[in-house]
């Protein structure tokens, strides 16, 4: 319960209209258990007591004084799709922030200065009015921009543009005790146009290892980085669900290729980042091949299934590359030669590409992982090496085999790879979905899964996932990597957050509380 | 009427995944900061429980006994124009029925004695006593026929004028009457028309809208018609949609056939029926009316179970929004010498309500004229000089936001634009 005393004082704040504690409002600021937070909204989840949209840096600012003085738990949330939001402590608030939602290009300094309620679909557009771009994560283009960029937020476009912290130039994040901090260029000035500033660069510490997940304040603004992209328009076309972006081909096309093998494909993936040419390259999922197809979730199985009877399997890999002419179309035309090249020498076999980007310039179909069973969650994204990924993967493939059922049978698919950095690093999702309305016991499988042997596996190949906050216990894999980061990451938690106001349990021990309060985990805890 | 029932659609309530595509425009179809939120309510009231989203957690609470239909809960099921712009939204990428939860828990609502809002209820009953939504006395509605108009006495075209048309825009009823008598196409018009019964269904009053559907039904079999033509959206749907959905058979299977005025003129100008007389220059925006886009596709019900991984027997079939009508009110307009069409940012599927639907107008006008003012301002950026739509309710909704802000942009109904273009003078308005 909020005191009617503070309620008043939050609502001094940020006007009547945006402050509610009526239970019906509440209930929408709950975890789902469809997910990445399945087990968390089983066990911990709770209805916030209370929903504030502040709409500046002030307000957020007197908002946190209060929680601080009365020791109040808040958990912000920006666009509250696909992070930690969601409270899983009692009489918590919650921060809504989408009203905080200003968005300004400067197309000379090549970057843009955000609101956490800015989605990336938003961004994006603007950007490319500029004749600018970034990427729009895997998470899907209605991610907030501020909360991506906190976190390791990554697509297919992260080949040539990076991965999105390495993309923050100046922010202004308001600590737990309310202090406002400005980093970079805002801690001497008011132009965030760049990232380094007087004394220590503070950006790492705002990232912490994979994010903060809300763990530690809030960060109100934020100026990232954005790139020069070709100048011919990109005209979106197209009714629902069939809408896409229509690619000028003489400057942007998408290349399919069929590969023999795993091995193959990734082999190429190397040569192409070496050769320094194209925009993305991945490796298809061969489900997301059916999904993209299908009109239907009753159509996506039947030719999923169709598809995995059919004698002989087929075992062909699809490589999927981007190649934009960012400064002329004589780019395009060259890095073309070169692509072809590198298929012909892995005999990879061109297969049609329609020529219009239906996810990953301006939209991401990350929603589609829904569509298939109604429940998905990736046990690892990380980013290292293209063997690392492809070592992850075959382990992963293993494990998976035990958990099958629960787990929904995708015949040993190896994930989601990508290269990143113009080959330099090699990215992979291990991809999961499941029944959400199987038995208990079922369920509690794939929690056992996700948030015990998943991470166990990762730990042993000494693999980091950027989803090792939503799945991974920080007992667990703490002492193995850093070593130690779960020691630095409660000091720095304590340092900034010593009453632990911040989202709660946040990423300190949220999935260590799941495993104490869940007997089909805990008596399997060996560590 | 067990399937309309919310115990139905629980499979929808638990399976949102949070995306939020019921709030955003299509990523797609963003154009920037501005104007890339689809869901009016929403947008008004900027708290998630304001959305589908927040909506199918509520169903999913009253289904579950922790939340009872209290009377914060009756605004926020209400607070919405049913416009179905996130049904769209969620079903680009997923097979749920958002709609048919927010449609549910206000019969629900009724069912229970907690809703509808008294305003709504007062609509209802005006439509039980007087036939119509405006409580005015039947017999005024016939005052609109323009001299020396003679419908037939029966015809197999039925002009259902509606409600709006009857006694309030009755221009657009002049208009569509005098093309209809133009191009020589025989129409009757019901004897006694009383409401299509959409006032009734988006209060959540199913039994009693379902009884006035047949009662209409009726009424036009009598008449010996076989084909309804509107010229208002809301009858349309209610007639193409609302009705087989009510009854629970498809659309496929009424005895009628229900025809927008811009089908009917689409199909003839594309035979080469329509000829425009001389030009009318200016820059108009579309405005797609949501029972005539995304929620004019035809009804077909369901009956089947769910086995694992949620997979339908026998298959679902889904309403997407994708075969609104979308591309024959623009046909329309870029046939018409001198007009310049212009598309909204948030056009077709993703269109914003006028802010009138759903019952809004009637309970909330503060929040319909918020929203009709978010649209106006979308128009007047576009550089538009007049906004068009092909109901009479968003004529009413621009014409209100018009005044209000003293702009000097016009709206019309696509029925004034083609009798102007067709018959070379304007229909007082």
């Amino acid at each position: 319960m909020i005191s009617p005393s503070v309620y008043k004082q939050f609502k001094d704040i940020v006007g009547k209209p945006y402050i509610s504690h009526d239970p019906e409002v509440c209930q929408a600021y709950t975890l789902r258990n469809r997910g990445f937070h399945g087990a968390e909204a089983r066990l911990l989840g709770t209805v916030p007591a209370c929903v504030l949209l502040p709409k500046t840096t002030e307000q957020v600012s007197a908002i946190l004084q209060i929680c601080y003085q009365h020791e109040i738990p808040y958990i912000p949330a920006s666009t509250f799709w696909f992070t930690q939001a969601g409270p899983r402590a009692e009489n918590c608030l919650f921060l809504d922030l989408k009203r905080m939602n200003e968005l300004q290009v400067d197309s000379s300094a090549l970057n843009a200065t955000v609101g956490p309620g800015v989605t990336y679909a938003q961004l994006q557009a603007e950007a490319l009015k500029h004749g600018l771009y970034t990427m729009v994560p895997g998470g899907g283009s209605q991610a907030s921009v501020v909360a991506n960029h906190l976190s390791w937020g990554f697509s297919p476009l992260t080949y040539r543009v990076g991965m999105a912290n390495r993309r923050i130039l100046a922010a202004e994040w308001v600590l737990p005790d309310g202090e406002v901090v400005g980093l970079g260029s805002l801690a001497t000035g008011d132009d965030p146009f760049w990232g380094e500033g007087v004394g220590p660069d503070l950006r790492g510490l705002l990232r912490g290892s994979i994010g903060w997940m809300g763990s530690l304040g809030v960060v109100t603004k934020m100026c990232v980085r954005l790139f020069p992209f070709q100048p011919e328009r990109l005209r979106s076309s197209g009714v629902s669900p069939e809408t896409f972006l229509v690619l000028p081909t003489h400057r942007i096309r998408w290349y399919n290729f069929l590969c023999q093998d795993l091995k193959t494909l990734l082999e190429m993936m190397v040569e192409i980042g070496e050769a320094e040419i194209a925009a993305a390259v991945m490796r298809v999922p061969r489900m997301w091949r059916f999904i993209a197809k299908a009109e239907s979730k009753e159509d996506f199985w039947e030719q999923w299934n169709r598809s995995n009877n059919k004698e002989p399997k087929d075992s062909s890999e699809l490589l999927r590359v981007l190649l934009v002419g960012y400064t002329s179309t004589a780019q395009l035309e060259y890095e073309e030669k070169v692509l072809m090249a590198i298929a012909q020498k892995y005999g990879a076999v061109s297969r049609p590409a329609q020529q219009r980007d239906q996810s990953w310039i301006q939209s991401a179909d990350s929603v589609s992982m829904w569509w298939v069973s109604g429940a998905f969650m990736s046990v690892t994204g990380q980013v290292d090496t293209i063997d690392c990924a492809a070592a992850t993967s075959a382990d992963m493939v293993k494990l998976k085999e035990q958990y099958t059922p629960p787990l929904v049978q995708d015949h040993q698919d190896p994930g989601w790879f990508q290269a990143t950095d113009m080959g330099h690093g090699g990215y992979l999702e291990f991809l999961n979905y499941w029944d959400p309305r199987d038995s208990e016991e079922m369920i509690q499988l794939v929690d056992r899964y996700y948030h015990l042997d998943g991470p166990k596996c990762l730990v042993q190949r000494g693999a980091l996932s950027f989803f090792i906050q939503t799945n991974s216990p920080l007992s667990l894999d703490g002492p193995h990597f850093g070593p130690h980061y779960d020691h630095w990451t409660r000091k720095v938690k304590e340092m900034l957050d010593p009453k632990g106001l911040s989202n709660p349990p946040g990423i300190l021990d949220a999935i260590d509380q799941v495993i104490e309060r869940a007997p089909w985990l805990k008596k399997h805890k060996d560590w | 009427m067990d399937h309309l029932r919310l115990e139905r659609f629980r499979w929808d309530a638990e399976n949102c995944c949070g995306c939020k595509s019921c709030i955003w425009v299509d990523p797609i179809y963003v154009q920037g900061k501005d104007y890339s939120i689809r869901c009016p309510s929403l947008q008004r009231f900027k708290f998630d429980s304001y959305s589908a989203l927040g909506r199918l957690k509520l169903a999913l609470a009253i289904l579950n006994g922790s939340m009872k239909i209290t009377e914060k809960a009756l605004d926020i099921i209400y607070q919405c124009n049913l416009c179905g712009a996130c049904d769209t939204g969620c079903k680009r990428n997923l097979d749920l029925d958002p709609l048919m939860v927010l449609e549910a828990l206000r019969i629900r609502a009724v069912a229970q004695g907690a809703g509808p809002p008294p305003a709504l209820a007062q609509l209802i009953r005006r439509v039980r006593d007087t036939g119509n939504r405006f409580g005015l006395k039947r017999a005024k509605s016939a005052a609109w026929i323009p001299e020396g108009i003679k419908p037939s006495n029966r015809a197999k075209i039925a002009y259902f004028v509606g409600c709006n048309a009857s006694y309030k825009n009755n221009s657009i009823a002049q208009a569509t009457v005098k093309i209809l008598e133009h191009l020589g196409i025989e129409y009757a018009l019901m004897e006694e028309e009383s409401c299509c019964g959409h006032p009734l269904f988006v209060s959540g009053a199913a039994s009693e809208a379902l009884a006035l559907a047949k009662t209409n039904i009726e009424m036009l079999s009598d008449a010996g018609a076989s084909i309804v033509l509107t010229s208002c959206a809301e009858c349309y749907k209610t007639w193409k949609v609302d009705y087989p959905k009510l009854l629970d058979k498809p659309t496929s299977d009424m005895p009628y056939k229900a025809v927008h005025l811009v089908e009917l003129l689409a199909g003839l100008l594309a035979k080469g029926g329509l000829r425009f007389r001389g030009p009318i220059e200016m820059k108009v925006a579309y405005h797609d009316p949501c029972c005539l886009g995304r929620l004019s596709e035809d009804w077909t019900p369901w009956h089947g179970s769910r086995g694992p991984n949620g997979l339908t027997q026998p298959p679902k079939p889904y309403r997407r929004g994708t075969n609104g009508i979308y591309q024959q009110p623009r046909q329309l307009i870029s046939a018409i010498e001198g007009l310049e069409l212009i598309d909204l940012p948030r056009t077709r599927e993703n269109a914003l309500c006028c802010g009138a639907g759903g019952g809004v107008l009637d309970v909330y006008p503060e929040f319909a004229a918020f929203t009709a003012q978010d649209r106006l301002q979308e128009v007047i950026d576009s550089g538009a000089q007049a906004v068009v739509s092909a109901c009479p309710y968003c004529l009413d909704s621009f014409q209100v936001a018009i005044q209000s802000t003293g702009h000097l942009l016009k709206a019309y109904d696509i029925s004034h634009l083609v009798s102007l273009a067709l018959l070379g003078h304007e229909v007082a308005q």
